[in-house]
């Protein structure tokens, strides 16, 4: 079977971090063409840093790029630092970053994989969706070389950053509303599934257990990532909501989802950055969204467990 | 135990009708001394007259009712003929036959009713709104130093995880935004059954038969309640089975017991174009405000259709 092209766009970040792992241990099913970098988890200038001493430790020497460092519209949010630390990536030890430099702004980096591509991309955003929503909004012609977005964003159930709206897209929700609205087919990995796709303590030690670096580095970053999930918001693991997104693509016999029409609001007082998931079908608009609501958790467990071993 | 004394105020209404049929049915439990009107599942006129017809047809005469609202506070009614027909039909209550009502309506507003009753009373009142929320917030409006004598609310309205007029938000909110906003900003204790908890609490069509086997006239009543409800149910919602909302609100009195619930702070937004009237909850309490509400996401379905068969067929006895 042909690889899937793929694009990764995120704000490293433990989960990203894991993420990126997950897809860089998969070379048999992935063709991973570039990373691009956004502010989120900590400013760009620290998650494209993270990115790279990432995949410096992988030893994938793929082009990455710095991305957008504010949202399209409106400020970036602030005091993410609770979650993922200082750096961004708090935690474990990282070496610094050794791949061969990409002079390219992350906009140039997607056009360039784009143009470049035979058959059409899949993007997979795990961070605010501000790159794509530059991209769509400025080369709109590039829509017919992407194959689909797998993201980590939104969820219908709860938000994570207020009640009503998931931090991602909270973080720049009008560059989501112009993905979603860009009418290229998009699998939502909201916190409906994230929330179920968790690892426990114990399941982190058999992660750790694997022994190469690349395991021990989940295990440790999974370490630092779960404080938040136990003492803040209450969950029974740490939970790795970006990995969804490559997963879906990886196995997603392993998910549930229903597609469903979903729309961004931008102007709610209480609502904003809340996904509108049209479960009922109460308003006829097309279905753009492949709203993955569950997750076989063992199997997801499993799965990054033995995708991580086969890492360095 | 001691009853608790409520005021019913609703827009029946099949499942407003199953509601007041089953706090009938468990006078040990609950004692109504109200019902308040307000348009929402028809008109106000429809409505008043299915409230009075169905309190006639269970032979109860000494009950007061009194019309409320006939639209929202500030916004222009969503209420047009016809809007609601496909779930409640043409009278707000297809479906059986019932007799004409046997007694009208106080003369008296909803407003005054409801200040009447919770003036007179020794014991603090619980409200049980099914309906738009039009009338409870100008009760508070107009007289909020009664908001004390004001055990709770349980109202069937709203959803956290999803709407059922709009994607976002549920009927009973979306219509008056606003009386919601200052019924949830009351500080008065809410409890909130919404669609997360409704969307559970439904009858089977194997349930409803063994509902109508029951055979009591009143057994039957709801049985073909049920089965005119229903269409839209699974037709249109696609839900496995009819759903009996506004009864969670009256079997949260009764029977607490049966639900899953989460203390939440609840806002009502009024601004989104997409989400107005999204009733939208806390659960995780990222914004660390004030639980104002008790969110019921759960019910043992299964131990809800007992109850509620053993309610309807109570009042045969």
């Amino acid at each position: 079977m042909a690889k899937i092209p793929l694009i990764i766009d995120c704000d490293p970040g433990h989960d990203d971090a894991i993420a990126l792992m997950l897809a860089a241990s998969a070379s048999d099913v992935f063709d991973l063409r570039a990373v691009t970098t956004v502010g989120g988890a900590q400013s760009v200038d620290k998650t494209f840093y993270n990115a790279r001493r990432v995949l410096t430790v992988i030893g994938l020497d793929v082009p990455v790029a710095r991305g957008a460092a504010q949202p399209m519209v409106r400020k970036a949010l602030s005091g993410t630092e609770i979650v993922h630390g200082e750096s961004g990536l708090d935690g474990p030890r990282l070496p610094e970053p050794d791949l061969t430099p990409c002079n390219l702004t992350a906009f140039e980096l997607l056009c360039k994989v784009l143009e470049e591509a035979e058959e059409p991309v899949t993007i997979c955003p795990t961070g605010p969706m501000t790159n794509i929503g530059i991209l769509l909004a400025v080369r709109p012609d590039l829509k017919k070389k992407i194959k689909e977005f797998s993201i980590m964003g939104g969820g219908f159930y709860m938000g994570n950053w207020t009640a009503a709206a998931e931090f991602n897209i909270l973080a720049d929700p009008e560059a989501a509303k112009i993905m979603f609205d860009s009418g290229i087919p998009i699998i939502m990995s909201g916190l409906d599934v994230t929330h179920k796709a968790y690892v426990t303590r114990e399941e982190n030690e058999v992660i750790r257990a694997n022994g190469n670096r690349c395991s021990v580095l989940a295990a440790e970053l999974i370490d630092y990532f779960s404080r938040y999930h136990y003492e803040v918001e209450h969950l029974p693991g740490c939970t790795l909501h970006d990995p969804c997104a490559v997963a879906y693509l990886l196995k997603p016999e392993i998910f549930t989802g229903k597609l469903c029409h979903v729309d961004i609001d931008v102007n709610g007082q209480y609502t904003l950055g809340k996904t509108i998931v049209d479960w009922f079908d109460h308003t006829h608009k097309e279905k753009n969204v492949l709203v993955l609501h569950d997750v076989d958790r063992p199997a997801f467990v499993e799965l990054l467990t033995t995708q991580l071993a086969k890492l360095r | 135990m001691r009853k608790i004394p409520i005021i019913m105020d609703c827009d029946p209404g099949h499942d407003d009708a199953l509601a007041m049929l089953w706090a009938l049915s468990e006078p040990e439990k609950l004692e109504i001394k109200a019902v308040t009107i307000v348009a929402g599942n028809q008109t106000l006129e429809k409505t008043t007259r299915n409230a009075l017809r169905v309190l006639t047809f269970a032979g109860v005469h000494n009950i007061p009712v009194a019309m409320g609202a006939d639209h929202p506070l500030m916004r222009p009614s969503i209420f047009e003929e016809g809007v609601t027909e496909m779930v409640h039909g043409q009278s707000g209550l297809d479906g059986p036959a019932m007799p004409e009502p046997g007694f009208a309506p106080k003369k008296m507003s909803a407003l005054q009713l409801l200040i009447k009753t919770i003036e007179e009373s020794e014991e603090k009142i619980t409200l049980v709104p099914t309906g738009p929320l039009t009338n409870i917030a100008a009760l508070f409006l107009v007289r909020p130093d009664l908001k004390e004598k004001i055990e709770r609310i349980s109202l069937m309205g709203g959803g956290a995880y999803t709407g059922n007029w709009t994607p976002a938000a549920e009927y009973n909110i979306y219509v008056d935004p606003e009386a919601a906003s200052i019924v949830f900003n009351s500080g008065v204790p809410i409890v909130m059954a919404g669609l997360d908890v409704t969307h559970q609490a439904y009858i089977t069509r194997e349930e409803n038969e063994i509902l109508r086997q029951k055979g009591g006239r009143i057994a039957v009543f709801a049985a073909e309640l049920i089965d005119f409800f229903s269409r839209y149910h699974y037709e249109v919602e696609k839900l496995p089975g009819c759903t009996i909302h506004d009864a969670c609100a009256v079997a949260y009195l009764c029977h607490p017991e049966i639900f899953v619930e989460k203390q939440c702070h609840v806002d009502i937004e009024l601004e989104g174009s997409l989400t107005a009237g999204t009733t939208v909850c806390d659960p995780g309490n990222y914004e660390g405000k004030e639980k104002n509400a008790t969110v019921l996401y759960g019910v043992d379905r299964e131990k809800f259709a007992e109850l509620f068969i053993e309610a309807m067929s109570k009042l045969d006895k």
